[in-house]
């Protein structure tokens, strides 16, 4: 499994989407789970999946698919397809 | 971090008190012991406060005082609330959280306002809880140090108070103690500083449509966080390392907590709960406490618990 299929898996599981709605544009604003508590079920849901551990302000800022690419690659975590 | 609770009085210290026009609320299971020890102006929960109403005190379990807390707190007078809790494990009389049990559904509210202005701990009532009750109780107030620790909003002062919190419940008996007041009370207010989880989000899930369905099998908050303990400790222990570590930095016994929680699990009570957490799974996940658990909760998971493999 590659790592953008864990984070798919991820997306769906912790916002409860249907996998048809899961894109990698997908943004807060078009899921209403995406909402405070979405947030902290996400960060624990990276820190399980790819080890790595949001700070608080990380975490609340993301608001999207690109936001955690781009936050997880500055990590070293690929998602090169 | 000290944990913040609102300063405890005795019994005597309210008689003694200048408190105003004072009216007393009490669960009818207490009613008779609070109106000779509190001779106070007894109402029932069914009339509405009085205009001039100074203080009100409460005598009941966490389901009074919650419904006290926004009675007083509604009122055009900044009414003061003594609460004495009747029962340990809701923690009501230290939080800042008020459930309202309307119907099937269990309203939860979120304000400071809510915190008691005073709370009192008369250990009489211990008593004259019955054992199954206490039994029940110590499950909840396991579950609120357990979640609030585990929780991810939890900083580790926060858990290192309510790590020594759990040091002091381990040496306490699962039934009527009166230390567990003070235990409880100290467990909610951590634990409100942070969240609970997977436990609470199915407690909260399952009780309404339980007691709906089964009004003399005493289903309630208390009996459910009792019976998913257990399951749900199991459940994020092999979820994620994240307990054992947590566990271990904060100097926990994790041996003695499981055994104790193993202790408290009543097969009978979860298999009679569990085809209903399977109809409702859906729901379990979508619980905004499910949502703060310390482990991700995902739809699969629902297979740990229909396995019952919790050793």
């Amino acid at each position: 499994m590659t790592n953008r299929d864990r984070l798919k898996q991820l997306m769906v599981e912790v916002f409860l989407l249907d996998p048809a709605e899961f894109h990698f544009d997908l943004a807060a604003e078009n899921v209403d789970t995406w909402d405070s508590l979405g947030v902290v079920s996400l960060a624990v849901g990276l820190h399980e999946t790819f080890g790595y551990h949001c700070t608080p302000e990380e975490a609340v800022a993301i608001r999207s698919v690109p936001d955690i690419i781009r936050l997880l690659s500055s990590k070293g975590i690929s998602f090169e397809t | 971090m000290k944990l913040e609770l609102p300063p405890s009085w005795t019994l005597d210290e309210v008689c003694r008190a200048d408190l105003g026009i004072v009216r007393l609320w009490a669960d009818p299971s207490v009613r008779d012991l609070a109106q000779v020890a509190l001779p106070f102006p007894a109402m029932s929960a069914a009339e509405p406060l009085p205009d001039d109403l100074d203080t009100l005190i409460v005598v009941g379990g966490g389901t009074w005082i919650d419904e006290a807390k926004v009675a007083a707190r509604s009122h055009a007078n900044h009414v003061r609330l003594i609460a004495i809790p009747s029962l340990w494990g809701s923690g009501a009389e230290a939080s800042p959280v008020a459930v309202l049990n309307r119907g099937r559904v269990k309203e939860i509210h979120f304000d400071p306002k809510f915190v008691p202005d005073v709370r009192v701990t008369w250990s009489k009532l211990a008593e004259s809880v019955p054992p199954r009750l206490a039994r029940d109780a110590c499950g909840d107030c396991w579950s609120h140090a357990l979640e609030g620790f585990l929780s991810p909003l939890a900083g580790d002062c926060l858990r290192q108070d309510l790590a020594g919190v759990m040091c002091t419940m381990l040496e306490l008996p699962l039934t009527n103690d009166p230390r567990w007041f003070e235990v409880s009370a100290r467990a909610c207010a951590g634990q409100a500083k942070s969240s609970v989880g997977l436990i609470h989000g199915i407690a909260h899930t399952l009780e309404g449509p339980l007691r709906a369905d089964a009004p003399a099998a005493g289903w309630g908050h208390a009996r459910l966080c009792t019976a998913f303990l257990l399951p749900v400790m199991t459940f994020n222990r092999r979820g994620s390392s994240k307990w054992g570590t947590l566990a271990a930095a904060h100097g926990l016994d994790e041996t003695a907590i499981f055994q104790v929680a193993g202790e408290l699990f009543d097969l009978a009570a979860y298999d009679s709960a569990l085809p209903t957490l399977t109809l409702l799974w859906s729901y379990v996940l979508r619980d905004r406490c499910t949502r703060t658990n310390g482990v991700l909760v995902r739809p699969g998971h629902l297979a740990h618990f229909e396995k019952k493999d919790f050793s």
